[in-house]
């Protein structure tokens, strides 16, 4: 070969014959990417339909869309809250989020920032329960929610979600790569750590506090487990606990629950197309730093 | 210098909220879930709780629901990984031929899934595989003439597990593959290129090896989540037939919340901690030697 190497760039020979099968690729891709969008889009076209329709399955398409289904979902706030669940999971998870993001936000600041004492240590315990799973936690914290007297409240879901390590890893390893020299010279213009912290750090770290909170916001709404052990009446449930019930009561009716799941869907992906960004390069970025 | 310590000692009150929390809500279950397995304690039973040191563990390995619920534990995990590590693989892969806007479209594409709540996505399946009503039988009954026994065969239960949580767990280790393959050195396929490597070539022995240390971290995250299935089997199958697809979380879920046997519970638990753990172990010694 005689032509000189340029880095960063394919060779020019390669281009060619690789456009025809990038094309074959594209195509493949494409009809890869509907296939797994189309369980999500037959949600909402059966959603759409009368009852008739969805029994006797005659198309993918509602014939006559009608709102029916989402009415009658909305219809009966005594038997089924769904309004009210709605709200419950917008709460809980909101003050989860806020919760996770001011609490390991402190703690991961001390870890990476300051000369504590054995912090090494304390760090490396934190990262090390990441390999817990959560279901082992989950007699014992239903005893000690108990025995708090926390049990069937919204704390029970707030509380406990602060202890998860992986924000305070996430944090930890996005402090650590802002330089120093900022801080430095604030120290010696007099402020204080935690003014650096405050009116500094924060604001120079928006994109991985966002993504935490985004993060946390979807784990907690998406949350099943801990709702339904740790709550009791119905009035309190979340929309994925509140949904599951409804379910049972209607599992044979499923414009009906597929409406509810609609209902609870929507604002996830409200979230998802706001924040694609921020989701994806958060999960992306958790697999790469370790 | 006296001072100067207790400064150091100081800056633990960014640290304090946290560890608070950590200590409360997973390090102490931790520890007293581990002592609580070492106790006869069942809340139906008026007898107050009592210590039987390894009762429970021996308990559990003479108990058929325990062994039955960790073969469908297994035959899952078995299934799942591969499956789901592999399509993630090859989407990756595809997708990092893409360029620029299309990629990301198609990367949310295949994402989205993974966004749903199980409640949504149980509802969602458990349509689909209706012997009857379902979308699947209805087609395979209208081109085929013949249904498939989604709920009544153990071997079609599994496989209808596996299906749906490949679909919906497999968007998070695409996108941390596609970001593993985005930060492969371009120079290294083009050095391989230039030495007359074809594609599968460079695929085999340029990218994956680099790729190894994301590929050895998807593994054994997908790993430890299909460990804990329980959503899956408790909206679509629940658990049957016969308890063909019991896991072993929804085991655990069925002795502490539906016969309230708390001590037994936490040393099923403990023992499935023991498992992922060994399991990681395990995968992380294979794939690091090689």
């Amino acid at each position: 070969m005689k032509t000189p190497r340029r880095f960063g760039s394919r060779p020019d020979r390669a281009k060619p014959a690789g456009m025809g099968r990038l094309t074959l690729l594209e195509a493949a891709m494409l009809l890869g990417g509907l296939l797994f969008l189309a369980p999500i889009a037959i949600i909402v076209l059966t959603a759409l339909k009368p009852d008739s329709e969805i029994v006797h399955f005659g198309s993918i398409l509602p014939r006559h869309a009608t709102l029916a289904n989402f009415g009658r979902v909305l219809a009966t706030p005594e038997e089924f809250p769904i309004a009210r669940w709605f709200a419950n999971s917008v709460l809980v998870s909101g003050a989860t989020s806020l919760l996770v993001v001011a609490v390991d936000a402190l703690a991961a600041y001390g870890l990476a920032r300051l000369n504590l004492p054995g912090k090494r240590w304390v760090f490396g315990l934190i990262v090390a329960t990441l390999m817990v799973p959560g279901q082992i936690l989950l007699t014992p914290v239903y005893l000690l929610l108990a025995w708090l007297g926390w049990l069937d409240t919204y704390q029970a879901l707030i509380v406990p979600a602060g202890a998860g390590a992986f924000g305070v890893f996430m944090l930890h390893q996005f402090f650590l790569a802002i330089p120093r020299d900022i801080e430095e010279a604030a120290m010696i213009d007099g402020c204080s750590r935690l003014r650096i912290f405050l009116q500094i750090v924060l604001p120079l770290s928006r994109p991985a506090l966002a993504t935490l909170g985004i993060f946390t916001f979807v784990g907690s709404w998406n949350d099943f487990l801990g709702p339904l052990v740790f709550l009791d009446s119905a009035e309190k449930y979340t929309l994925p606990v509140g949904v599951a019930i409804f379910q049972s009561s209607y599992y044979t009716e499923y414009g009906l629950t597929l409406a509810a799941g609609v209902i609870c869907t929507l604002p996830i992906l409200l979230v998802f197309l706001a924040f694609q960004r921020h989701i994806i390069e958060g999960i992306a970025m958790s697999g790469l730093k370790d | 210098m006296t001072g100067r310590r207790r400064q150091d000692w100081l800056g633990y009150l960014f640290v304090a909220p946290y560890l608070l929390l950590f200590g409360a809500f997973l390090v102490g279950p931790l520890l007293y879930g581990l002592r609580l397995s070492l106790f006869r304690w069942e809340m139906l039973n008026a007898t107050p709780p009592a210590f039987i040191g390894l009762g429970n563990y021996r308990e559990a390995f003479s108990d058929p629901n325990f062994w039955k619920a960790l073969w469908a534990t297994l035959r899952m995990v078995v299934w799942i990984t591969p499956c789901t590590v592999l399509l993630a693989l090859f989407t990756a892969l595809g997708l990092h031929s893409l360029r620029g806007r299309r990629q990301g479209l198609y990367r949310a594409a295949y994402f989205v899934p993974t966004m749903l709540t199980i409640t949504v996505v149980g509802i969602l399946w458990r349509w689909f595989y209706h012997p009857d009503l379902g979308l699947f039988n209805s087609c395979l009954q209208a081109w085929f003439g013949l249904k498939a026994p989604w709920f009544s065969d153990a071997a079609w239960a599994t496989a209808a597990i596996v299906i749906m949580t490949v679909w919906w767990t497999m968007g998070g280790p695409m996108v941390i593959l596609l970001a593993g393959l985005q930060g492969v050195p371009v120079q290294y396929a083009e050095a391989a290129t230039l030495d007359g490597a074809g594609p599968l070539q460079r695929l085999w022995y340029v990218t994956l090896p680099i790729l190894r240390p994301v590929l050895l971290f998807t593994v054994a995250l997908n790993t430890i989540g299909a460990f804990q299935i329980f959503g899956q089997t408790y909206l679509v199958t629940r658990g049957g037939p016969e308890y063909a697809t019991r896991t072993l979380v929804h085991l655990i879920y069925d002795t502490a919340f539906q016969n309230y046997r708390l001590g037994y519970a936490a040393a099923l638990s403990w023992l499935m901690f023991l498992l992922i753990g060994a399991f990681a172990v395990m995968q992380f010694r294979m794939l690091r030697e090689r």
